[in-house]
């Protein structure tokens, strides 16, 4: 049985107004009972009255969601703007939601590990098929969380999700839980019973000069390539001192970032350079272990694009020919940033190659959390840079 | 025991030579190996420097890729700066309120245009005070700080503005100068620049980001310029309309004043003509019945019934009857007109013929034309005959007339009347050869009392009211008279009447 969908978008000013549209806007398409909500808001929007507007108007079925530099919505992209899909699953088809909060401030050694549990919780005994998780995207477990939920789950489980964001220069990401909004956490949904879902992950950027080994490394922080300070690489490639290159840090990091190869894939890990350390070290956005070989890499709005539409088109390929009755799409703000005015045209792909009567909601991430390559059950979730994620589900 | 020495010392010799021959195969092998090795590090290396060798060129690719990557973000920022300036402009630019033209100017253009927040000044030299226009990213509060900080160091801002001079964070020769407007704007970058109209008060704008993540560019200085120039011209536009509706309005008013005034005095000058007119018409009946006495006795007088008259009473008593007969035909003119004026006399208009109302007239002065052995000439052609008017006012329209050419032209000359038709009323001309009339007098011949300084005018008596008397029996059927007169070689007056459908 197909899973029933309604999509509401506001711009309203007030976030309250804003709230009750889109609510209503989702409830009045949908016509059903509202089994799982979720919400992608711009920042403007972040508030628990929010929430409450929308949880009383969806009464007890669960509420997810984060925010983003912008969303996507069928209207397009939205700067400015709430999004909310609610969903009508048949019988045969189960959830269970669950989050972690203040994992920096509490004694949590493996909040991956506890959300899995927590999210294992009502499921016990029944088929999962796939994860979602979303998590606040100024922490530094972003990758770590992954594999304390594959601990639990499973070492090739499905999971897909996005590292919430804000707009360009601000540093705090929101997570929404039901009538909650907070940050330095993460929340997830598991998915289990009778349903089709796809994935599609690329990103488009190609490897550029020698392999190169990082020889010094702790989580998210390079510290020696080559046995050498973590800067030389990006020194030597682009001929600039290190204060340009600290200026120009925002525009390398998306033009050049380094790529991770991992063993017997095709596709790069890209990891997104935050700051430059004193001591030449590199701080990332996502780890990359001790004795990683790896590449800079170089990326254009066409490679970009391209990759887009191989997205989709993996996405359609791991269906089989099953049907699906919405998409979900978690784009990096670094491809917004690079886009620029044709981040309209990425979205038109999408919506395009994926049917343009698909109910579609999405928005801009600070990260990706996705297979490295979407067959399902054979790949190993990452996290991610860069990259464009979508994911289709099917009752 | 020799035969086993023997043995042995012969499978000693073969050993040894098979060692021998073993370490010969080994010492091939080994340098087989060695030159392998050597092939094989040789190898390593050359793939070394090829691999350096396409790092350097990776080096190349990324260097030259920064440049046009740099390029074509400042040109995709330009052509999307210049759109929404366009848009910007447009907008601006329909307004003619010069308070319209900061409130167009919406937060998301400037979103749009790159940049965080926005505001504007223009000095007010009354006050000597500037006046904030515009402030987008800014709290109320905020901005009155901004301006009491620009109004403390005004002159830096006016010198600026004075000397048509934009200012940005880029300039690094002025840090000290753009960092304290920096400051001041609370922005981590800005673009400031003059707002210049050629009229009235000038001013700046300055657009700025706080993230110091977000550079500006010597584009964003051209576009914010722009902008700036944009504001200035839409300035003189809202000032130049101000001016021009103020001057409109200045002279509606005055013309509605003159109007007013003029109503007035029309309304006055025709209090005064219906006074006129009564007096007229009241006096004229008044003269009339002492009048007709005077003419009655005075016939009388002349029958000799009351015996016989001197010569010299005869006399007088004729020119008192002559004079009775003028002064009656004045009366009966005045009445005629003060009549027509009032609007009391009714036209009985009815389907008439033209030519046989100018055949009975011609009639009627048949002896004064026979005189004067006058040439008359009539062309009334047949399509002309229909005509709707009062008959009696008709033929008195024609006897003034043909009586006046009679009048003027001299014997021997020539009178012509014809007809035409133009549309649904009747043209018709009575030309003589007469001495003319001068073009100074040609507008007032129709006046009352007024006649024409001339020779036969000094001669023969006339009551100067024919003419008046004739344009408002015309004008009564809402037809037209007019003339046309060249002194010493005739006149022609032409009038129109209505047709008979």
């Amino acid at each position: 049985m197909a899973i029933k969908v309604g999509i509401g978008v506001s711009i309203h000013k007030d976030p309250l107004q804003a709230a009750k549209e889109a609510t209503e806007e989702a409830k009045s398409k949908l016509k059903e009972d509202v089994s799982i909500g979720f919400i992608f808001s711009s920042i403007e929007f972040a508030h628990p009255i929010v929430l409450k507007v929308i949880k009383d108007l969806i009464q007890s079925a669960p509420l997810i969601g984060c925010s983003g530099l912008a969303i996507i919505s069928p209207q397009g992209i939205l700067k400015r703007g709430l999004g909310i899909m609610l969903l009508n699953l048949p019988k045969d088809i189960y959830i269970a939601s669950a989050c972690v909060k203040q994992i920096n401030t509490q004694p949590i050694s493996d909040p991956g590990e506890l959300l899995g549990e927590n999210l294992m919780h009502g499921f016990k005994g029944l088929r999962r098929c796939f994860g979602m998780l979303f998590c606040d995207g100024f922490i530094p477990q972003s990758s770590t969380l992954i594999s304390g939920l594959q601990k639990v789950l499973g070492k090739s489980f499905p999971l897909i999700g996005a590292s919430a964001s804000n707009t360009s220069g601000s540093l705090k990401s929101y997570l929404y839980f039901n009538q909650d909004i907070f940050n330095d956490g993460v929340c997830g949904l598991l998915w289990g019973g009778k349903l089709n879902f796809s994935f599609g992950i690329k990103h488009g950027w190609k490897p550029l000069g020698k392999p190169r080994t990082v020889t010094h490394s702790e989580g998210n922080i390079v510290y020696k390539i080559d046995g050498l300070p973590a800067v030389k690489l990006y020194m030597e490639y682009l001929g600039w001192g290190l204060d340009k290159l600290k200026r120009e840090l925002k525009y390398i990091s998306i033009f050049y970032p380094l790529g991770v190869n991992i063993p017997g894939q095709e596709e790069y890990l890209l990891r997104n350079i935050l700051r430059i350390e004193e001591d030449g070290s590199l701080y990332l956005h996502g780890n990359i272990p001790e004795g990683s070989i790896i590449k800079l890499m170089i990326g254009t709005k066409e490679s970009c694009l391209q990759a887009t539409e191989q997205a989709v088109d993996e996405t359609k390929r791991n269906l089989y020919g099953k049907s699906y009755d919405l998409v979900f799409v978690f784009n990096s703000l670094s491809r917004y940033i690079l886009l620029g005015r044709r981040a309209k045209e990425e979205i038109k792909i999408i919506k395009e190659g994926l049917g343009k009567e698909v109910p579609l909601l999405g928005l801009y991430t600070l990260g990706e959390h996705a297979p490295l390559r979407a067959i399902a059950y054979q790949g190993m979730t990452y996290f991610h840079n860069q990259t464009v994620a979508l994911l289709v589900i099917g009752g | 025991m020799l035969l086993n020495e023997s043995l042995i010392s012969q499978i000693n010799n073969v050993i040894i030579l098979a060692s021998f021959i073993m370490i010969i195969a080994l010492v091939i092998l080994l340098t087989s190996k060695t030159e392998k090795i050597k092939q094989l590090e040789s190898e390593v290396d050359e793939l070394k420097r090829s691999l350096d060798e396409m790092d350097e060129q990776a080096k190349l690719i990324i260097r030259t890729d920064i440049e046009l990557n740099k390029l074509q973000e400042e040109l995709d920022k330009k052509m999307s700066g210049l759109y929404i300036l366009q848009r910007l402009s447009r907008i601006i630019t329909t307004t003619l309120q010069e308070n319209q033209i900061f409130a167009l100017i919406e937060p998301n253009y400037i979103e749009e245009l790159g940049f965080e927040k926005a505001s504007a000044f223009l000095w007010n030299e009354k006050e000597k005070q500037f006046i904030c226009c515009l402030h987008i990213g800014y709290l109320k509060d905020e901005i009155e700080t901004v301006k009491k900080f620009i109004d403390l160091k005004n002159e830096i801002y006016l010198n600026l503005i004075n000397n048509q001079r934009s200012i940005s964070s880029l300039r690094k020769d002025e840090e000290i100068f753009t960092k304290e407007i920096s400051e001041i704007f609370q922005v981590n970058s800005f673009i400031l620049a003059p707002i210049l109209p050629k009229e009235g008060e000038k001013g700046f704008l300055l657009l700025g980001i706080d993230n110091p993540e977000i550079s500006i560019t010597e584009g964003d200085e051209e576009l914010v310029m722009i902008l700036a120039n944009n504001i200035g011209q839409a300035l003189d536009n809202a000032r130049l309309f101000e001016e021009t509706w103020r001057a409109q309005q200045e002279l509606e008013y005055k013309v509605e004043e003159r109007t007013r005034q003029l109503t007035e005095a029309l309304e006055e000058i025709k209090k005064v003509s219906q006074r006129k007119t009564d007096f007229i018409s009241a006096v004229s009946h008044e003269l009339r019945t002492p009048l007709t006495s005077i003419k009655g006795y005075a016939s009388i007088l002349l029958t000799g019934k009351l015996g016989q008259l001197p010569n010299e009473v005869r006399e007088r008593l004729e020119r008192i009857n002559r004079h009775s007969d003028e002064l009656v035909h004045l009366v009966n003119d005045l009445l005629d007109i003060s009549r027509l004026e009032s609007g009391r006399t009714i036209m009985k208009q009815e389907p008439q013929n033209l030519k046989e109302i100018i055949d009975h007239t011609i009639d009627l002065l048949a002896v004064q034309l026979k005189d004067k052995r006058i040439d008359l000439i009539v062309n009334i052609p047949e399509e002309t005959f229909n005509i709707f008017v009062d008959r009696s006012q008709i033929e008195r329209v024609f006897i003034n007339l043909i009586g006046n050419a009679i009048k003027f032209t001299p014997e021997e000359g020539r009178i012509t009347i014809s007809s035409f038709k133009i549309k649904d009323q009747v043209q018709v001309d009575i030309t003589d050869t007469g001495c003319g009339i001068p073009e100074k007098d040609q507008e007032k011949i129709f006046e009352e009392f007024y006649r024409v300084d001339n020779p036969i005018n000094q001669i023969v008596k006339g009551t100067g009211l024919g003419l008046t008397l004739v344009k408002r029996i015309i004008e009564a059927h809402k037809g037209r008279i007019w003339v046309r007169s060249k002194e010493s070689v005739g006149s022609t007056f032409s009038f129109t009447l209505p047709m008979s459908t």
